[in-house]
């Protein structure tokens, strides 16, 4: 019998294993009663039974049907005769065999017979009588032994163990005696409604005894949490112990009042100084691996002792005094550290941490949209840090991509939260970012950039287009990337006709057609260049085969999209001069209507150039030309002389001669030596020039690019603003003919791809009423009509 | 000669030869193109009509169109005719 006594009012449904184990006689009765019942619709009630393995207080014994009852009474018919002290003698064997029970001394009659004799008593009538002296004696019993605690004065430990002792007793000793009168359960109880099953009547005298006397409850209860207390402040404890305790309390269905209320105090007690202790003596990621230590033992102590009950109540202590109390300190103290230090360990721990409680997720999201807003605006704010900044941006933005994919479990909610976070700090500086996006990706494109394979410039890409997605002013972008992308084209330096197009058409799918036409503009003229230059080729061949032959390519190029080129007047020698012409005249002559304009800033040659150490070829701009060629002439020119003869303007002038007498590669030398062009400057051709390479190019000195050309550019992104806005302008009130000022704004609004401001709006709409397009209505001043 | 080009690119920009800035029909300059195309170029070029006048082709193909008799320039009121230079 030990090992029911185990598991006595064990709820869980492990205690089913334990069916086999039921003796033989309690089976049978069950099933007779099964087969007693099949008439009933109470099907359920044998799934009910075995549930509780027999010895437990839910024994639903009164739901049977009175047809039960009847047809056991059947069972038996005939009826002995008993003698007239039947009843007395029998209730001394019965009385002697339960306080043998009740005392662990053997019994002295077989259990059989006692059986026998209750089954006798309950067919005769008596076993009102009989239940009624049961009663009394285990009332008795239990009475004594749980007073024999009220004056214990014992350590609380050996109480708690000699209280668990009377309980396993209790429960050992209430099943041995229910199997003797189990005759009592299936018959006088099962018709009497009102009267508990012995195991219950067991029960209610337990607890009767234990609630009454309220010192020996308090002992047990306060034993319990002390024992807690201590588990919970490292010591090992018996679990054992707790667990038999606390199911006794179960059991007694006291659980709830007399222990579960105390338990989650005491839990918020200590778990509220706990957090506000733990919070200021450690750092966060240690706070963190803390707050999920105990969660994990509050559920080990849910797994090994508590009822399953508590559990949710417990765990949501734990939560609210160890997180919900603290989110705001976590966060203001740890996040940003967490995140700087990229410490992805410590970052999962706190999302999975604060995805328990309320608003956790929402506030950790918030607080991380914050970092990277505040992190992100000190990339791109300051003007000093410039040159590191897209690839700052590139790497800011893989970390914070990291951390979502890998700690906030790809939420959705934490990757919008990023990319509006991206597009709020990067237009937090205007225009400059987009500038520098642009140059970035030439940097990437441009001949020489070997730093990356195919694949890997491919994927540079693509993380270029999302930062480019964030930026408002698109239109800088495309200013910037179309200045660039000429110089590729122009003068040969892209590295990769594929990744150009590649880039074109991300562009393109990212901003549509409109945005690219331009672009693709520039690729078209260049090809149509190309067979310009063939047809050309092939008419010099032709008609002017006694010309000086000079190898000439042109790239003719379609004024609206290329970037404007200031037109620059410069002295060519007569043989450039010749060629100059003769390919004007072959252009106009298949190109009706149009005229062409030479662009001496762009152009460039390979010269060839005989030193005393031997022949050079020099990659050199068309200024760069004009100037060495001087030197074909005479071995030494002045400045003047060289301004006068190239017609060069002054400071693009000065600034080629550096180039050529300063720099690395020095074909020229300058009178006297120093960094600076003068005016009085003599400069001697450079016969000992002497370098490893054979074609050596001698790189312009760039104008200062920071404040003059850029300049440019973005007054011309401004210009070109002004342009689309007047044609959105116009296009609008073509089609609508009347509009009141409000609608034409918000149609423009929704319309114009860059930032704009409505006074600036306002300022277009008076321009073009001034130039006729449009007109106010002459009743209605908020309102514009169209003119024809 | 001790120093000689071995080869030159150079560079030019062309621009219609027009009288005027902006195409007369559509109002648009003739550095971009008509309303009705995305590219300036060869892909919406110029005519010139006899008057010396000149439009976006696409533009006055449209304008003589709506005009089933006299066919006018639209700017100056003489007879059209192409002025095929
Ligand atoms: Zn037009
Ligand atoms: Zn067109
Ligand atoms: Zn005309």
């Amino acid at each position: 019998m030990s090992r029911h006594v185990s598991k006595i009012g064990d709820p869980s449904p492990l205690k089913r294993l334990d069916e086999p184990q039921i003796s033989k006689k309690i089976r049978l009765e069950i099933e007779v009663d099964e087969n007693m019942s099949d008439n009933s619709p109470d099907r359920n009630r044998r799934a009910n039974f075995s549930n509780v393995n027999g010895v437990n207080r839910n024994l639903n014994i009164h739901s049977v049907k009175p047809t039960t009852k009847k047809l056991i009474i059947k069972n038996f018919k005939s009826e002995p005769k008993l003698p007239d002290d039947y009843n007395e003698t029998t209730w001394k064997k019965l009385s002697s065999a339960v306080i043998a029970i009740q005392q662990s001394k053997p019994n002295e009659y077989l259990l059989e017979e006692l059986y026998q004799a209750v089954g006798n008593m309950c067919s005769h009538k008596m076993a009102s009588e009989l239940y009624k002296n049961l009663f009394e004696l285990i009332d008795a019993h239990v009475r004594s032994n749980i007073e024999k605690f009220k004056t214990e004065t014992m350590d609380r430990l050996l109480f708690l163990k000699k209280m668990n002792d009377t309980w396993q007793s209790h429960c050992n000793q209430m099943i041995m005696i229910r199997g003797i009168f189990l005759c009592l359960d299936r018959t006088y109880v099962l018709q009497n409604p009102n009267i508990s099953s012995i195991w219950d009547m067991g029960l209610d005298l337990f607890r009767k005894y234990f609630m009454l006397h309220t010192l020996v409850q308090t002992r047990v209860v306060e034993g319990l949490l002390m024992l807690i207390e201590q588990e919970r402040q490292g010591d090992k404890v018996d679990r054992i112990l707790l667990k038999s305790l606390l199911r006794m309390l179960t059991d007694l269905q006291i659980y709830n009042k007399a222990f579960e209320q105390k338990f989650l105090q005491s839990t918020e007690r200590l778990y509220a100084a706990e957090g506000q202790r733990l919070m200021q003596e450690l750092e966060v990621p240690e706070f963190l691996a803390h707050v999920d230590k105990r969660i994990h033992e509050e559920n080990e102590r849910v797994l090994h002792y508590l009822d399953s009950s508590t559990k949710y109540q417990l765990i949501h202590t734990v939560e609210k005094q160890l997180l919900s109390e603290h989110i705001n300190n976590i966060l203001q103290k740890g996040l940003d550290n967490l995140l700087e230090e990229n410490r992805l360990h410590d970052l999962s721990l706190l999302y999975q941490l604060f995805s328990r409680v309320k608003n956790g997720l929402q506030e950790l999201c918030h607080a991380f949209n914050a970092f990277i807003k505040k992190q992100g605006r000190t990339i791109v704010i300051d003007p000093e840090k410039d040159k590191t900044m897209v690839q700052e941006l590139l790497d800011f933005k893989d970390a914070m991509d990291n951390i979502v994919a890998s700690c906030f479990k790809k939420n959705e909610m934490f990757s919008n939260s990023l990319k509006e976070a991206f597009e709020h700090f990067i237009n937090q500086r205007t225009n400059k970012p987009a500038e520098l996006i642009a140059k970035f990706v030439d940097s990437k494109l441009r001949a020489g950039n070997k730093e990356a394979t195919e694949e890997e410039l491919e994927r540079l890409l693509d993380k270029i287009m999302v930062l480019f997605r964030f930026i408002h002013g698109k239109d800088v972008f495309e200013a910037f990337y179309k200045k660039d992308l000429a110089k590729r084209l122009l003068v040969g330096k892209s590295a990769s006709v594929d990744a150009e197009k590649s880039m074109l058409s991300k562009l393109k799918q990212e901003c549509g057609g409109g945005f690219t036409s331009k672009l693709e503009g520039m690729f078209k003229d260049m090809e149509l260049s190309k067979d310009i230059n063939v047809a050309f080729k092939q008419h010099l061949n032709i008609n002017t085969p006694e010309l000086m032959p000079l190898d000439m390519t042109v790239n003719i190029l379609t004024m609206g999209y290329w970037p404007t080129y200031l037109p620059m007047d410069v002295t060519l020698p007569a043989q450039m001069v010749k060629f100059q012409d003769i390919f004007k005249e072959f252009y106009l002559s298949k190109h009706n209507g149009r005229k062409l304009q030479w662009q001496p800033t762009l152009g460039h040659c390979v010269l060839k150039a005989r030193f005393k150490a031997g022949q050079k070829e020099l990659v050199v701009s068309l200024f760069q030309t004009l100037v060495i060629l001087l030197f074909n002439e005479s071995d030494e020119h002045g400045f003047e002389y060289i301004k006068a003869a190239t017609n060069i303007e002054d400071g693009e002038l000065r600034r080629t001669l550096q180039s050529l007498a300063c720099g690395k590669a020095r074909v020229l030398n300058k009178i006297p030596k120093g960094r600076e062009i003068e005016d009085n400057d003599k400069f001697k051709f450079n016969n000992d020039f002497v370098n490893k390479l054979f074609r050596i190019k001698i790189n312009q000195i760039q104008m200062k690019e920071t404040t003059e050309e850029q300049k440019a550019t973005e007054e011309r992104v401004f210009q070109d603003r002004q342009y689309q806005i007047d044609a959105a302008i116009v296009r609008i009130m073509k089609m609508r003919k009347t509009l009141s000022h409000n609608l034409l704004i918000s149609e423009l609004l929704g319309q114009l791809k860059f930032p704009v401001k409505p006074s600036d709006l306002k300022k277009r709409i008076e321009s073009l009423i001034d130039r006729d397009y449009m007109e106010r209505d002459k009743d209605n001043s908020n309102q514009y009509n169209y003119v024809a | 000669m001790k120093l000689t080009i071995k080869n030159w690119t150079g560079v030019a920009t062309w621009r219609w030869v027009a009288n005027d800035d902006n195409c007369g029909i559509c109002r648009m300059p003739f550095d971009g193109c008509c309303p009705d195309c995305k590219l300036p170029g060869d892909d919406c070029p110029l005519v010139w009509g006899q008057c010396s006048h000149c439009f976006h082709m696409h533009c006055i193909v449209k304008w003589l169109q709506s005009q089933p008799v006299n066919q006018q320039c639209p700017m100056c009121r003489q007879g059209w005719k192409f002025n095929n230079k």
